[in-house]
């Protein structure tokens, strides 16, 4: 029958138009384009030119696909195409915007403050000035644009090979490929680090970490989108909500440096080797491994040698007995007489930096 | 009259005789009744945990409704997003074939010299304009509770920043705009199912077993590659509204993934229609 058929037709023309725009919806554009092309540039030059940019005012959002098979702390757990938005305004002044689930962690930087907002306890902490002398000391370093690239590109050459490979387009923009490789030599377990930097305003839009045996990098922050041009200068202000407690930064962060100070004082610690297989071993109070933490929900307080039990690997040598946590990108080891060694480095490598000391 | 003329009735007239008859249903009633009290039953119950100081434990968008008022309709509505709305728009899409069905209506309304696709259009107008209806009432209710039980002026956004009250107003609407359009992005796919059969049960069932069902796709890392088609995926994008400045990209990409599932039922539901015979 006729009206069957126009029937038929109907539906499977609307349902395939459906299902092709929900998956148009999820691919990423410009994923199949071909690199654009860009003047050939040297390593030297391409560092040189990032060193010697000003980061102009722009506005960008950040994606970030962490892969490493553990959660690091002090980045935000949640992977995903948009987990910030940045606004700067080439002078200093800047906004950050990190999301938590449908809450938010805001920075403002308004050229003499640092608010930072937290949208889960609404509470406003102010920073002010105190931070301005480390960047005038790197900022003296680098007065000298042609040296420091030389002398970077030189301090990674030890162990690496840089090279310019190629072009690529990071949120929608042509960029140039800096790809930092270990030298067969370096006992690591990664393979390269690579670099995007806008062609154009010599911003680094990208940064990839890949390891051994991964086609996919283990870690990759950058922009997703990202435009240059004035910005609205309502971002770079924050004016605290009515009936919100402010809390003053920077008083509370002398005592957390000294703190800070103190405790790596007791953590003893140390770095053995350079370059790619670098090690930090330290010393962690025996306290802290037998110590109780407290677990939310229903589950009971576990102590952390048995959280170290869970998450990595009995092994034995001529250091005592450890765990070792393996992850894409690195490798720890914690001992049972709290010695622990860190690096971007096979087992073996951790066994051997605590061998030294 | 000697001549025999057929003649249609003004679209307009009908659109109002459906949307009439929808509303006269005490299930209706009573659903759009229950649903303008969710916001003041919440409003009413974060006033009382507010008065008792248990603001601790509050996360993402509870931690910033407390004496936030104009925030109440946005919470509330996004609550509804997970399984009261989707309920209410899978049961107005049961009703206007699956119901009209087993009451042996459809039949007389399918013999009517009517083009299917005309009917289909004024059942599913029934459906989208009660939708919204619920959606504008919860707002509506949100707001006013909001602002007497919880107070303050304007909007706190979760970027710190406070919004007049018309900034405020603003942001309520494109929340009830974008949670209109998801629910009938699933009452869409209900119609669809609702056309095929005279169960008026069966279209709730699976309606809701389609939200459950994505729901638990969603929450499996290993099925990460199956989110962008789910219909559930973008509910959570609303959120982006209490954000400061708003963000587009997300809430774009949620209205243009209900607006597939629109496409996808509708034609499904009318090729359906189209061979029906009672």
């Amino acid at each position: 029958m006729d009206r069957k058929r126009t029937a038929l037709t109907v539906a499977a023309a609307g349902t395939a138009a459906g299902v092709a725009g929900l998956v148009l919806i999820a691919s990423p554009a410009g994923a199949d384009e071909t690199p654009p092309v860009l003047p050939p540039v040297s390593a030297e030059a391409l560092v040189q030119s990032v060193i010697q940019a000003d980061v102009p005012a722009l506005a960008g959002a950040v994606e970030l696909r962490n892969d490493i098979g553990l959660p690091i702390p002090g980045l935000p757990q949640a992977t995903g195409d948009n987990v910030a938005r940045v606004y700067t305004d080439g002078n200093g002044r800047g906004r950050i915007s990190l999301k938590q689930g449908s809450g938010e962690r805001t920075f403002v930087q308004d050229g003499t403050t640092t608010w930072l907002w937290n949208s889960a306890n609404r509470s406003v902490t102010k920073f002010t000035g105190g931070e301005d002398k480390d960047g005038k000391d790197t900022a003296d370093k680098l007065s000298d644009p042609a040296t420091a690239a030389r002398e970077v590109v030189e301090l990674i050459k030890k162990d690496s090979t840089v090279a310019v490979d190629g072009t690529a387009r990071v949120a929608d923009r042509p960029v140039y490929q800096l790809v930092l490789t270990p030298k067969p030599t370096e006992r690591t377990l990664l393979r390269e680090v690579r670099v995007s930097i806008d062609s154009q305003t010599r911003v680094p839009l990208r940064l990839e970490v890949l390891a051994n045996g991964q086609s996919e990098p283990a870690l990759r922050i950058g922009f997703t989108e990202f435009s240059t041009g004035a910005q609205d200068p309502a971002l770079f202000t924050f004016t605290p909500p009515a009936g919100v407690k402010v809390t003053e930064g920077a008083a509370k962060d002398k005592g957390a440096k000294a703190d800070q100070e103190s405790l790596f004082k007791s953590a003893n610690l140390k770095i053995v080797g350079e370059g790619w297989d670098t090690v930090a071993t330290g010393q962690v109070p025996a306290a802290l491994l037998s110590a109780q933490i407290p677990q939310s929900g229903e589950r009971a307080a576990a102590d952390v040698t048995s959280l170290l039990k869970r998450l990595g690997k009995e092994v034995n040598g001529p250091f005592g007995t450890g765990y070792v946590i393996s992850t894409k990108v690195g490798t720890a080891l914690v001992t049972t007489d709290g010695r622990v060694a860190v690096g971007a480095v096979p087992q073996q490598v951790l066994i051997d930096a605590l061998g030294q000391k | 009259m000697s001549t025999l003329v057929v003649r249609r009735a003004p679209i307009t007239r009908v659109l109002r005789s459906e949307l009439r008859m929808v509303l006269r249903r005490p299930r209706t009633l009573i659903g759009l009744g229950l649903l303008a009290l969710v916001p003041v039953l919440m409003g009413i119950g974060i006033a009382i945990a507010t008065a008792n100081g248990e603001e601790g434990g509050a996360e993402g968008l509870a931690a910033l409704v407390i004496g936030n008022g104009m925030l109440l309709p946005i919470f509330a509505l996004s609550i509804a997003m997970a399984m009261l709305l989707p309920l209410t728009g899978a049961m107005l899409a049961a009703d206007a074939l699956a119901g009209e069905s087993a009451h042996g209506t459809l039949r007389g309304m399918l013999m009517a010299p009517v083009g299917r696709g005309r009917l289909l259009a004024v059942k599913a107008f029934g459906v989208a304009s009660v939708t919204l209806i619920a959606v504008l009432l919860m707002a509506l209710t949100g707001i006013i509770s909001g602002v007497l039980l919880l107070g303050g002026d304007g909007m706190l956004t979760a970027s710190g920043t406070s919004l007049p009250f018309l900034d405020a107003l603003g942001r309520v609407l494109i929340t009830a705009l974008y949670v209109t359009l998801q629910v009938w992005a699933l009452a869409a796919v209900a119609l669809a199912v609702s056309a095929f059969t005279e169960h008026p049960l069966i279209v709730v069932v699976v309606s809701l077993g389609l939200v459950i069902v994505s729901g638990v796709l969603a929450a499996i890392p290993a099925l990460d590659w199956l989110d962008p088609v789910l219909v559930t995926t973008s509910w959570d994008a609303v959120s982006e509204v209490v954000r400061d400045p708003i963000e587009w990209g997300p809430l774009v990409e949620g209205g243009l993934r209900a607006l597939c599932y629109l496409v996808i039922g509708g034609s499904i539901a009318y090729s359906r229609m189209l061979t029906r015979d009672g």
